[in-house]
């Protein structure tokens, strides 16, 4: 019932969106589209008996950490299309956008939004991987909208990245089929799944340590599945060997799309990830499949710290900062506690809230000078002081300071790192340092270029409408607000999740 | 019939003919080497079924074969024309497969690849080609085509070494060809892979990418049960190539002055509209 009215409010706005002739009216709708998800998610989160199974045959359910996700994907959609009303004129000014292609640009990004949803809702493991391929194309239609070479050569990286990556996914998803098949008839429902584990793991409680086979599917094939699903998902949030479309298709992309790609479309994977590792939490196979993610989770923290040293473009940065915190969520997730599963899981959520901010300000920058690159830019506080609060705000909050949010899940991520290997910890610390370094480095110097007093030109100031300011301060306000309080809310949202993550 | 064709084709330029002998023996070594340890376990089946298997044994080393054809082409009809074969090959083996287990979603499969793959897709791409005035992609990054021969072959005994050590369980009288179907479906993806890997034209990267495709296909097929989800999956693979199709079409591959002109009306109109909204 819930399920339909979240796929009807998506086709009507969509239909909306398709018979609307003017860009306001466009906007209007996708505004009403992500707000609706977002009072429907919290609506549901707070009076309704969870999980609720939809279609007969299970393949869709809501259960507390896709309505979560949902919710905060639904909140990022609607702030990034109150931005975008400001945004996308100034990108007609520049240029950069045809007008033929606005009608477009909202269709695809609010396809993007139904698809989103979609996967954050879906029961059956293959559905999931439906939901999030079709995330792969709108979102290369977001990034292509522009008319540049470049974007339609970020789109194709990316194209020719992640859909690849996927087909390895899907191979896993049949290894897995075919782990059941012995012992649950062949199924790729996420809940008769844990079921099972669960299941397995009371029983072992139990009685004596029994012999393997009393885990109902084999550990080896199930991390081979793993193995597979975990390319397809990994090159989608841009973990290291699967990260070249990364930086280019970040940088490139109008900055609204940016903010959607880091803070929802790499969610979408890492939540993937987490559901297809909880199954294997209670098997013996957990051991290695850890490591191989924390392995995994270091390297990318690690590519990602060194590249951001002497960056010149804002974008640019921001996109490695993000491949870096993709891989410190990674490592807390293979730590598999469940402290670590809880603060990981609550680290996203800060996570997309600060590259929201993030983008959002640098999509200023692109507005006043036409460009992102760090020698354009000149007088960045006179000009654009809220922009400039923003990025302070934003690149403060993202390193892990206090009182901003995130750092007390980084905190509790690195303590119970140590608590698993004092090695890891420090590899980890200093890696983290380098990024920390990088990126203080690059803000000292974008904010102390200030053009000589005698300049001859001066630059016209960009006058920011109220529709950008709005979603820069509120997610500061936001950021300072979670970092100050958790409220009691989220706390027991999270205790449900990691409840039916079976930890 | 074109297989041998291709053959031809093939020994005409003479630094293929080297190893064109040694492709033309490889299946015969691969269903030496790969089938062996399951006769081990092989048992008394109905005559018509162990036709089947055997049909489809053969064919899957054609299809094998035909990938590693794509790899070394460089001219771009004949890959597209193998690419085709290929299609249709995994159009048999679907068949042949109905044949034995009567699962009615292994005949929407053989339709739609037979309608999309074996006909539309390299119509199509065809036509790109023709747009785009490329006729041959000649250089190769990282690997020369013997080397990518020679690497495919490591990946299929890689595989064959993975696939036999997990343990996959028979359920179904075509289970007992699991791991060969297994290990020959997903070399073809890495295949594939490996094509995108080393060539320089996006337009042979799309072929990988397909070939990676009907890997998975391939593969899917002998776990038949998946409801529905194979036929979405190869649906949405296809949306995926018409993006990617439209995106060459634009010019990814024509030179820069070529992609300017192309920009160029869209800029004029984008000043003139620009200013009538102002």
């Amino acid at each position: 019932m819930m399920l339909l009215i979240y796929v009807l409010i998506g086709l009507a706005a969509l239909a909306f969106i398709i018979m609307s002739r003017s860009y306001k009216l466009m906007n209007f709708f996708s505004l009403l589209h992500s707000g609706s998800y977002m009072v429907l998610g919290l609506y549901i989160l707070s009076f309704k008996q969870l999980p609720i199974y939809y279609t007969s045959k299970n393949y869709f359910f809501m259960d507390n950490f896709g309505l979560y996700q949902a919710t905060i994907a639904s909140l990022i959609f609607f702030l990034a299309s109150l931005y975008l009303d400001g945004y996308i004129w100034s990108l007609i000014r520049l240029k950069e956008l045809n007008p033929k292609n606005i009608k477009l640009f909202y269709a695809a990004m609010n396809l993007l939004l139904i698809a989103t949803i979609l996967a954050f809702f879906s029961n059956n493991l293959a559905v999931f991987w439906i939901a999030l391929e079709s995330t792969t194309l709108f979102a290369a239609v977001l990034i292509v909208i522009l008319n540049a070479k470049e974007n339609i050569e970020a789109a194709l990286n990316y194209l020719f990245v992640a859909s690849p990556a996927m087909l390895f996914s899907f191979i896993g998803l049949i290894l897995l089929y075919s782990a059941t098949q012995a012992s649950l008839k062949g199924t790729l429902d996420w809940n008769v799944l844990i079921e099972s584990t669960k299941n397995t793991a009371a029983s072992s409680l139990s009685s004596l340590p029994g012999p393997s086979s009393a885990y109902l599917l084999s550990p080896k094939l199930l991390s081979a599945a793993f193995i597979f699903i975990f390319i397809g998902f990994a090159s989608k949030s841009g973990i290291v060997p699967f990260h070249a479309w990364l930086p280019s298709a970040y940088a490139k992309a109008p900055s609204p799309v940016s903010v959607v790609l880091s803070a929802v479309v790499s969610s979408i994977s890492i939540y993937g990830i987490i559901r297809v590792f909880s199954l294997l939490v209670h098997s013996p196979a957990v051991n290695s499949i850890s490591w191989f993610l924390i392995v995994f989770g270091v390297i990318t923290i690690a590519v990602a710290s060194f590249n951001m040293v002497r960056k010149t473009n804002v974008k640019r940065i921001i996109a490695f900062s993000s491949i870096e915190h993709m891989g410190i969520i990674l490592v807390g997730i293979g730590i598999a506690t469940r402290a670590s599963i809880y603060w990981t899981i609550f680290y996203m959520l800060v996570h997309s809230l600060i590259k929201a901010l993030l983008f959002f300000s640098a999509g200023v920058i692109n507005s006043q000078y036409g460009s992102n690159d760090i020698n354009s830019i000149k007088d960045l506080i006179k000009l654009q002081p809220l922009a400039s609060l923003g990025l302070i705000i934003g690149s403060i909050a993202i390193i892990g300071m206090p009182p901003f949010a995130l750092f007390l899940p980084k905190l509790m991520i690195f303590i119970e790192a140590s608590k698993f290997s004092l090695g890891l910890f420090f590899i980890i610390i200093m890696l983290v340092l380098v990024a920390i370094c990088a990126f203080g480095m690059f803000m000292t110097q974008l904010f102390s270029s200030v053009s000589e007093s005698n300049a001859q030109e001066k630059i016209e100031r960009y006058i920011m409408p109220v529709e950008m300011k709005l979603p820069i301060i509120i997610l500061v306000v936001l950021i300072l607000v979670l970092g100050l309080v958790i409220p009691q809310e989220i706390q027991q949202v999270l205790n449900n999740i990691v409840g039916e993550l079976g930890l | 019939m074109m297989l041998t064709a291709i053959l031809s084709g093939l020994s005409e330029t003479p630094e293929f003919s080297s190893f064109s002998s040694s492709i033309s023996s490889l299946p015969s070594a691969l269903s030496s080497s790969l089938s062996y340890p399951l006769e081990q376990v092989e048992k008394v089946l109905p005559a018509d079924i162990q036709i089947s298997v055997d049909i489809i044994k053969i064919f899957l080393v054609l299809i094998i074969l035909t990938a590693a054809f794509i790899t070394v082409r460089r001219d771009l009809i004949s890959m597209i024309n193998i690419y085709s074969i290929q299609s249709f090959l995994i159009v048999i083996v679907s068949l042949a497969i109905y044949y034995s287990e009567k699962h009615p979603t292994l005949i929407y499969i053989a339709l739609i690849t037979l309608v999309s793959k074996v006909i539309a897709v390299p119509f199509i791409i065809k036509r790109v080609s023709k747009d785009l005035k490329i006729k041959r992609d000649v250089e190769f990054h990282y690997l020369t085509p013997t080397s990518t021969i020679f690497v495919s072959i490591l990946i299929l005994f890689f595989m064959y070494g993975a696939f036999s050590d997990l343990g996959l369980e028979p359920v179904h009288p075509l289970s007992r060809i699991f791991t060969l179907a297994a290990t020959l479906s997903i070399s073809l993806v890495f295949m594939g892979m490996i094509i995108i890997f080393t060539r320089k034209q996006t337009i042979t990267d799309v072929i990988g990418y397909l070939t990676m495709e009907n890997g998975v296909v391939l593969f899917s097929l002998f776990v038949a049960e998946l409801p529905m989800v194979i036929e979405v999956m190869i649906l949405l693979d296809l949306v995926m190539l018409i993006l990617l199709l439209v995106l060459l079409g634009f010019g990814i591959d024509s030179s820069i002055e070529e992609f300017h002109a192309k920009l160029d009306p869209f800029r004029k109109l984008l000043g003139k509209e620009g200013e009538e909204q102002e």
